[in-house]
């Protein structure tokens, strides 16, 4: 039993000696290194780093925020210099009167980090390369609308178009991510361009790789030398030396970890993961400073409904179970209130509350529904309030008083609950009730299989959970359906009926449509059986629609009839419904300040904190030591 | 028969104590019928109580209360348990009978065939299952599934019984006497391995609910079904854990351990009573 | 001699034949799976980032070519068992052109070093309590062992992994909850096994303790059953030493079932632990086998699958030979 006591001894004081080394990185200095949750978890093929081919190598491991670099970016946010960034680009695009021509003039000084110069052959090479070899990311898109590229001179590219195209510098224009540059000098001695693992990767963003895992659960990247030889430069020096992209974990771990301070940023965990660390951790923070502390994405959760399945084809359908909802029981079941409501087919995130939503504010509220037997206005502004007055109680001070701060923090207004209306538009559909039940007008039950994502999105399953329950109470033989990991190659095969997902994203900064709303065109609905592409998973179109989407293709980006045709979507999905707005898609992402300051807030919304966006590599220039003040 | 459990209770604390909590985990489930709540609906109380006399059990982030939500989930539990116990017996009990008392060819193909479903990995079987079953799947899906998959182990085993009973006398006397194969394997035969037939129903009980909960945690069952498993399952995308609502995990934990206990219990003292040599040193000297 | 000659020989051919049949079941049910690599390809580029409707026909097309998923059904089993009479799975799908062995020699090393380690430790510990608490019946510390192994066993492992990882990870943050080693360390020396053990500690203890319970009373029943046999009780009326008779007579006798069990988790160990790498972020077979299963990835799920049938049905092998070896009652029946 001695020798027990003597052994216990030894492994304590082990055991102890060593957990004060397990604060650092091993040898890397700790306050000159930030920790970054990597949403994509553990990288299934660690070593791979060619970003031009689909091989489950990392992209938010570090690459694309802080090793890649492109012509332009858009903010989400209010952007650290404006929303528009020239990144490597000298200047805006440039295109000819009919847009079937773009010339791009690049910045000068700007080196890969092996200290060979960029020069406009690394572009052109970029778009032949991935045009001649199709199976990479960008090869599709670039054979679509290239005809020609050249470089007349080292600073100079010239795009020659198939055809018209006035938002082809989207594809180089980051929101998340967009086509990234290609160093030409590495790449053209590779003989195969698709099996290439490009490691360890020559970058053009102000780090390099330092080291990463075999195993893929963690990438350390260090601050180059010659930062000064990058894009980024112009905002200032980058301030950690080392950044570390990392696997944490669940949710839970995450908020361990980070009361621990070993995780200095967290992607996203879930709603009172978020409450606990604001409780017992002071140094952790929010994109709000108060309630609903998450980042709203501009990404547009919503219920949708797959247009080739009846009874989903009929408007009034859809505007009946859209007002079966109650909003704010959704908020309250998915994010715990701490969610944006949006009861338009935009995300009220960013600019886009003076962009759409105030402007319409209006409309909406005078927006009316003839349900045959009455007319009845849906529209409820108030809807935000009432939330925050419900959350109050509980909440306290964390709650915003200020109305023009609820209205972008919790939202502004919902569409009102009405089952008398509902039963009006359902019966004028044909639908009956017998009993408790609905029935379809062919006599069957009315039953709706609301597929979600379980547990690879929580708050989204939780809230089809609550909507199911709502249909449910009404009649209605409604249930989820949890469809975790091909989640998105199910939905976009058409088989479902109904599903909590999104096909709404938008720049957030810039009030352009196109990033989604250009792919809703009739012109690439497929029949049901056939997938269809990305992103009108909800297979709706309408001439009315097209005409619209017609007409952004022929006006420039920056041409303030944008914001026209915007509106008119808006209003056009309004009375159609095709899909059921929700909410902005909010991420929880927690910084704490114990090690670093200087993060993006709703109060200094220079960039997208959300660690995946590409657009967080503007974080590291304002991040400073929280010691060196 | 009451007189048997009767002396059981007297004379043996491990049944008395298995019976009890037994007893206690069916009445908790039997309880489920009288929930005023309907049981997939959330938010109908307030969300994250703790433990008080309203709710004894407290209340979880989703506004539902534990107890009303636990009677529930035990009860399902429970049943898929059972029946993935139940079918994977009849299965190992028929293969392993038939291999033994046959012997040649026929149990060198049976078990050969046995062996392959020993090898075969489970898990990714059962969730390519899930991927298959797509919007079907349902707990009785997922019970067939493991029942079929949770038999070979005990087959081999209940063989190795059948195989010494074969070269016993009495099965030469059957034969002799003129009865069927179906006769000796049920009529003789049977009795031998019952035992040993309860006492792998508890280990596959215990491995049913335990792949179950795995299951959920990853989220490949259908998460609409409160059981224990997709009470889990729910408190972890609620990171009940870490948020301080321990009782959704704490309840649920005590009750399947107070489950197997007692099956356990049970089990043990069965076994003894039916091996009269323990019985006899119990009821005697020592008792 | 020849019997056995014979015995094995006919043994090794079921051996062939398992491992055959069993492969070519997996690989009917991973082709069966509706998850296709091609579209889970697809959807990892078109998800956040830019997309237009024209790529995505022309990129599933050139996908599948480079995949080589094109070609009949048959065209395609045949390529995998001659690939596999080779040794080579080929290449992931989705980790392309990473071949499948590569992806599993990373992994595997993390998965047989905690696996093993653990397994042996639950099955040594275990059996042992399990033999003095079968033997020592009137003894009440050793009965309430029986109670608490009994009560460790049934708590689903989730809650015992997560459960460890709060106290020694937060509560009393003494020891590391995530990964297999400290991050950037020094791939060699002693620093980096220190702290890989270190590492190990909490998976480890949480895989012992629930896997401790069922050894202890496999093993409990069955020495307990064997105290009552005739020899026994001559040893004991003898006056052999009463330790001798239990290590030497008594669990010796009890350890071949259990070494069975043994052999059997041993080989059942490729497959990985799903939930402890999922808790602890340990690396390993269980992670690259879900990420392959939602994936997709049937080259993947496939290359793991037929490592685990393989090791599997050696162990019962092994077992199967040597046992008439150790008893020969078996030989000669």
């Amino acid at each position: 039993m001695r020798i027990m006591r003597v052994l216990a001894f030894f492994a304590s004081a082990w055991l102890v000696a060593t957990s004060a080394l397990a604060q650092g990185i091993s040898n890397l200095p700790r306050e000159e290194t930030i920790i970054i949750e990597n949403p994509q978890g553990t990288i299934t093929n660690p070593p791979w780093f060619n970003i031009w081919m689909v091989a489950r190598g990392g992209n938010s491991n570090g690459l694309q925020q802080l090793g890649m670099d492109t012509l332009w970016y858009i903010d989400p946010d209010a952007g650290i210099d404006g929303v528009w960034d020239n990144s490597l680009a000298a200047d805006k695009p440039q295109y000819n009167a009919d847009f079937t021509e773009m010339t791009v003039k690049l910045r000068d000084g700007i080196h890969w980090s092996d200290g060979v110069e960029f020069t406009a052959d690394d572009v052109v090479f970029t778009v032949q390369t991935q045009m001649k070899n199709p199976g990479m990311i960008w090869g599709p898109v670039f054979l679509a609308s290239v005809d020609t590229v050249t470089a007349p001179d080292k600073r100079t590219v010239v795009f020659k178009l198939k055809r018209p195209n006035s938002r082809f510098h989207a594809t180089f224009t980051v929101r998340w991510n967009a086509a990234w540059i290609m160093p030409k000098h590495v790449f053209e001695k590779v003989e195969d361009p698709t099996k290439f693992d490009f490691n360890p990767p020559v970058t053009i963003g102000p780090y390099k790789l330092h080291s990463f895992d075999p195993n893929g659960k963690w990438y350390i990247w260090e601050k180059r030398e010659d930062w000064q030889r990058t894009s980024l430069a112009r905002h200032g020096e980058p301030g950690p030396k080392y950044a570390a992209y990392i696997d944490p974990g669940p949710p839970d771990k995450r908020v361990i970890l980070q009361l621990n301070h070993q995780l200095d940023i967290i992607h996203d965990t879930s709603p009172e993961g978020v409450f606990t660390l604001i409780k017992q951790s002071p140094t952790s923070q929010g994109w709000f400073k108060g309630f609903p502390y998450a980042h709203p994405d501009p990404t547009l959760p919503a219920v949708m409904f797959n247009h080739q399945v009846e009874p989903f084809q009929n408007a009034d359908v859809r505007w009946a179970l859209a007002l079966l909802i109650d909003i704010k029981a959704v908020s309250m079941a998915s994010y715990r209130g701490a969610a944006t409501i949006s009861a338009i087919g935009v995300p009220p995130t960013g600019l886009f509350g003076e962009y759409y939503f105030d402007p319409l504010e209006q409309w909406l509220t005078d927006f009316e529904i003839d349900t045959g037997k009455q007319k009845y206005k849906p529209y409820d502004p108030t809807v935000g309030q009432q939330i925050a007055e419900m959350l109050r109680p509980s909440m306290d001070e964390q709650i915003p008083t200020d109305p023009k701060e609820i209205a972008n923090a919790i939202g502004r207004g919902w569409w009102k609950p009405n089952p008398e209306a509902a039963t009006q538009l359902l019966e004028r559909a044909g639908f009956t009730k017998q009993g408790d039940q609905w029935m379809k007008p062919d006599g069957t039950p009315f039953s709706i299989t609301l597929l979600v994502e379980g547990d690879q999105r929580p708050v989204m399953t939780r809230a089809g959970t609550m909507i199911v329950q709502q249909w449910r109470q009404f009649g209605i033989d409604a249930k989820t359906q949890a469809y975790p990991s091909d989640f998105f190659p199910r939905v976009e095969s058409g088989d479902f009926e109904a599903a909590i997902a999104w096909s709404v994203e938008t720049w957030g900064g810039h009030p352009d449509l196109s990033f989604f709303l250009d792919s809703w065109h009739s012109e690439f609905l497929k029949p049901r059986g056939e997938r269809q592409p990305p992103r009108n998973r909800q297979r709706w179109t309408h001439p009315e629609l097209d005409k619209i989407i017609e007409e952004t293709r022929t006006i420039d980006f920056d041409d303030p009839k944008v914001k026209e045709l915007g509106q008119e979507y808006i209003k056009l999905a309004v009375r159609e419904m095709p899909i059921i707005p929700l909410m902005s898609y909010n991420v929880f992402t927690m910084m704490d300040t114990t090690y670093w300051t200087g993060y993006p807030s709703a109060d200094d919304p220079y960039t997208n904190p959300v660690s995946n966006w590409a657009n967080t590599k503007y974080m590291f220039v304002r991040l400073k030591p929280a010691n060196a003040q | 028969m009451l007189k048997t459990v009767r002396d059981l209770f007297r004379y043996n604390l491990e049944f008395a104590l298995g019976a009890i909590l037994i007893l206690i985990v069916f009445s908790f489930a039997a309880a489920s019928f009288f929930s005023p709540y309907p049981p997939m609906d959330s938010y109908v109380v307030a969300p994250d109580v703790p433990p008080s006399w309203a709710y004894p059990f407290g209340t979880n982030s989703r506004g539902q209360d534990v107890f009303w939500q636990l009677t529930l989930a035990i009860r399902n539990s429970l049943l898929f348990g059972l029946s993935v116990a139940l079918m994977s017996r009849i299965l190992s009990l028929l293969i392993g009978l038939v291999a033994g008392y046959a012997g040649g060819i026929t149990d060198r193909i049976l078990m050969t065939i046995n062996d392959t479903f020993v090898v075969i990995p489970l898990f990714p079987i059962l969730v390519l299952f899930f991927f298959m079953m797509r919007d079907n799947m349902s707990w009785p899906m997922l019970a067939i599934a493991m029942a079929s998959l949770g038999w070979p182990y005990d087959a081999r085993l209940i063989r190795s019984v059948a195989l010494s009973l074969r070269t016993r006398e009495f099965t030469a006397m059957s034969v002799f006497s003129g009865m069927s194969t179906r006769q000796i394997l049920v009529e003789e035969h049977l009795p031998y391995v019952l035992p040993i037939v309860f006492s792998t129903t508890l280990n596959n009980m215990n491995w049913s609910i335990g792949l179950e909960v795995t299951l959920s945690v990853i989220g490949f069952t259908n998460i609409e079904t409160p059981t224990i498993g997709t009470m889990i399952y729910w408190a972890n995308q609620h990171t009940a854990m870490v948020a301080g609502v321990w009782w959704w995990i704490f309840f649920p934990v005590v009750l399947v351990i107070m489950t197997f206990l007692g099956l356990y219990l049970l089990s043990v003292s069965m076994n003894e009573y039916i091996d009269p040599r323990s019985r006899l040193t119990r009821m005697g000297g020592q008792g | 001699m020849r019997t056995y000659a014979l015995y094995l020989v006919r043994r090794f051919a079921q051996f062939i034949l398992v491992v055959f049949i069993g492969i070519n079941i997996a690989y009917l049910i991973t082709h069966l799976t509706p998850v296709d690599p091609v579209e889970q390809a697809i959807s990892s580029v078109t998800m956040f980032g830019q997309s237009s409707p024209e790529m995505v026909e022309v990129m599933r097309k050139t996908l599948r070519e480079l995949y080589g998923l094109e070609g009949s059904a048959w065209e395609q089993y045949v390529t995998f068992w001659r690939r596999m009479a080779t040794g080579d799975f080929g290449p992931s799908l989705s980790a392309f052109p990473t071949p499948v062995s590569t992806l599993i020699w990373q992994a595997l090393p993390w998965t047989l070093g905690l696996l093993v380690c653990s397994t042996l430790i639950a099955w040594i510990v275990g059996n042992f309590l399990g033999g003095l608490a079968g033997y020592y019946r009137k003894n009440s510390l050793l009965k309430a062992l029986g109670i608490l192994a009994m009560s460790l066993q049934p708590i689903p492992y989730y809650i015992v992994a997560f459960i460890l990882l709060v106290v020694f990870g937060f509560l009393w943050p003494v020891l590391p909850i995530s990964g297999g080693a400290e991050m950037n360390i020094d791939r060699q020396g002693f620093a980096f096994a220190g702290s890989i053990i270190k590492h190990s500690i909490l998976p480890a203890l949480s895989l012992v303790l629930v896997g401790l319970g069922a050894w202890f009373i496999g093993m409990r029943s069955l020495v307990s059953n064997i105290v009552t046999e005739d020899y026994v009780t001559y040893a004991e009326l003898g006056g052999v030493d009463r330790r001798r008779i239990l290590f030497s007579y008594v669990m010796r006798n009890a350890l071949s079932p259990q070494l069975t069990g043994l052999a059997l988790s041993l080989g059942a160990i490729f497959n990985g632990a799903i939930i402890t790498e999922f808790v602890f972020g340990y690396p390993g077979m269980g992670t690259l086998l879900v990420r392959a299963v939602n994936a997709g990835d049937y080259s993947l799920v496939l290359g793991i699958t037929s490592v685990s049938i393989i090791a599997v049905a050696s162990a019962i092998l092994v077992i199967d030979i040597i046992y008439p070896l150790l008893d020969p009652r078996v030989a000669r029946s």
